[in-house]
């Protein structure tokens, strides 16, 4: 399969995840999407196409939206990192999981995490966003079943909500 | 076949001498990662020859942008975001500005990174045919010392560049002189954001009388590497724009660039569309002379207090003013209106409140002391068909806004343009129902309006 040697060895990476401090033991280069789905369990970050192209594995770093796929987790050492199961508060869905549901915005649900995050991220910094804003900071966003209407209409809705 | 982590070593030094000197000691052994979202690529697909990597991402020496009398500096390591949030870059260099906006999606451009952009080389990176005609300098950086190469000659040949196994890019280097150029670009692709370039096309010009001063354009995908647009410029330079140096243009240029097929496209369509697109831009000269105004040229060049001043009776927002000042050059009036509302739905309710009391109550001439005298002027055009009903309407409307404001606190603003006194009684009676914020959501599309004519009014000047 491979011959060369192994060059690397683990080390503690210590990240802040979803507001609690955790250290994990792992390569240098492995990818921060790995090592949130499989060493800290949280797997509402989903992979879909593992190149950037398609931000199902979007999560916030330090409150900016970043693809995970593409993050060597040495990288994401010492950030802080926003994940889906991070948005909900004492059982109270996020305005905008809340939207999500209400307007049909999830269908087979792969994207729906990424999706959020990068809604998330877009209302923090344009709390009233035109539909044109939304198309834009969704367009790193695919959706294979093709229901952006209803996602587009999500944000909007959940924008309106919290304007209110 | 997917690539192994433990495979891989990758360092994050917290200084920029730390990864020179890593770099000097085994010259070709490391790679920088910035951002990663080229090299995770590979990476991911197991096409990473690097084996070892140090990481350059956040390094405070390269991710910065200064700004000098004479030239700005972008730190190698600035993100996309970075140079959409630059004020200078935005007004000055709006074909990067253009460019970042189209690089991959909110997530990629939060991570790529212009000097990522240049050394990675695609022959389709949308960044790179604005650099080339902003005439951009690299500062490269090694333990030996710095140098500085023209951006113009980087790049070696398919994915080579100049740059040496022991060198890093620190800044690339943006002349300040290109303020009274005529900007255009356009990228021709699947969509904007996250689809590779068929055709990109980056261009400046300075045109006086009819005739073109200056010229510089470059192009994306359609050569090995991006390039200047070198024997078309020359026979537009010091020439007067007419429609047979346009054709004479659109000849040349398709026999300067050569495209190939490829997934993305075909060499025939690529060479028709950069020639369209050299037209276009082109066009757009002699088409500005009239359509353009010379409103928006001269508004333009004015500076930023002074801009803000002149377009504030359009719509009384301070805040609105100063943000569509600070846009400029804006080059038609689709931009204007387009930038005008969103700057109006980003604004805060007390911008809102500031723009509303620059309006006279409707049905009544007085215009507040605060509004311009353009403003009052606007205010009694729009009225005019209310100015001309009967006393027993104009006394229901009286009765109507006294009403309203003591219900909102505020006056009632309608778009009144073309509407007579009685529709405009109907649309109050309508609107004393609605709840405060639905109110007030009605209230600001209604100055939406109003500012959108306004703009045309003013632009048609």
């Amino acid at each position: 399969m491979n011959n060369l040697s192994q060059t690397a060895t683990k080390s503690d990476i210590t990240l802040v995840v979803n507001g609690k401090t955790v250290t994990v033991r792992a390569f240098a280069m492995e990818r921060l999407l790995d090592v949130l789905r499989t060493q800290i369990g949280l797997t509402g970050t989903k992979e879909g196409c593992g190149e950037g192209e398609c931000g199902s594995c979007s999560v916030l770093m330090d409150g900016t939206l970043v693809n995970s796929c593409l993050i060597p987790v040495l990288q994401a050492s010492g950030t802080h990192i926003t994940t889906i199961e991070g948005l909900a508060t004492d059982k109270r869905l996020h305005a905008l999981q809340q939207a999500f549901l209400d307007f049909g915005g999830a269908q087979c649900g792969i994207c729906t995490p990424g999706m959020i995050l990068a809604a998330v991220h877009l209302l923090s910094q344009n709390p009233q966003p035109t539909s044109a804003d939304i198309r834009e900071g969704l367009s790193g966003n695919l959706c294979r079943c093709t229901g952006y209407m209803q996602i587009f209409e999500a944000v909007a809705g959940a924008a309106r909500r919290c304007g209110q | 076949m997917r690539s192994h982590p433990a495979d891989y070593e990758l360092l994050t030094p917290n200084n920029l001498p730390s990864v020179l000197s890593l770099l000097a000691q085994e010259p070709g052994a490391w790679l920088p990662i910035a951002g990663g979202t080229d090299l995770m690529v590979q990476y991911a697909a197991g096409h990473l020859a690097a084996r070892k990597l140090v990481s350059i991402w956040n390094l405070p020496e390269l991710r910065r942008i200064e700004i000098l009398p004479g030239e700005i500096r972008v730190g190698a390591a600035c993100t996309y975001t970075d140079l959409i949030e630059n004020d200078v870059v935005n007004l000055e260099f709006p074909l990067l500005t253009s460019a970042a906006r189209w690089t991959g999606g909110v997530a990629n451009q939060n991570r790529g990174t212009l000097g990522g952009n240049i050394v990675n080389a695609s022959p389709a990176a949308d960044s790179l045919p604005a650099l080339l005609v902003y005439g951009a300098e690299l500062i490269l950086v090694s333990v030996r010392g710095e140098r500085r190469v023209p951006y113009e000659h980087f790049h070696t040949g398919y994915r080579k560049t100049q740059c040496a196994a022991d060198e890093v890019i620190q800044f690339i280097c943006l002349p300040r002189q290109f303020s009274d150029y005529r900007a255009y670009t356009r990228k021709i692709g699947a969509r904007n954001a996250q689809a590779i370039s068929k055709v990109c096309l980056a261009a400046l010009g300075r045109v006086a009388g009819g005739v073109i001063e200056d010229i510089c354009m470059a192009v994306g995908s359609v050569a090995p590497v991006p390039f200047r647009l070198a024997e078309t410029e020359k026979v537009l330079r010091g020439k007067r724009i007419d429609p047979a140096l346009i054709l004479l243009a659109t000849k040349t240029v398709a026999r300067e660039i050569q495209p190939i097929d490829d997934i993305r496209s075909s060499a025939r369509y690529r060479r028709a569309v950069t020639a369209n697109l050299v037209a276009e831009f082109l066009k757009g000269f002699s088409e500005g002379g009239s359509k353009k105004s010379s409103m928006l040229a001269r508004w333009n060049s004015l500076p930023l207090a002074e801009a803000a001043l002149e377009i504030l009776p359009c719509c009384g927002s301070n805040s609105w003013a100063r943000q569509m000042a600070a846009l400029r050059p804006i080059e038609d009036e689709d931009t204007l209106l387009a930038a005008s509302d969103k700057i109006w739905r980003s604004l805060t309710e007390s911008d809102w409140m500031e723009a509303f009391a620059h309006h006279p109550r409707i049905g009544h001439s007085a215009t507040p002391s605060t509004a311009p005298a353009r403003s009052a002027q606007w205010s009694s055009e729009e009225q005019q068909k209310v100015a001309a009903a009967g006393d027993n309407v104009l006394a229901e409307l009286a009765e109507g806004n006294r009403a309203y404001e003591e219900r909102f606190s505020r006056i009632f603003i309608v778009c009144a343009a073309g509407n007579s006194a009685q529709t405009i009684l109907d649309i109050l009676r309508r609107r004393l129902r609605n709840d405060k914020q639905t109110e007030l959501q009605e209230s600001a599309e209604q100055q939406r309006q109003i500012t959108s004519l306004r703009l045309k009014k003013w632009n048609s000047e």
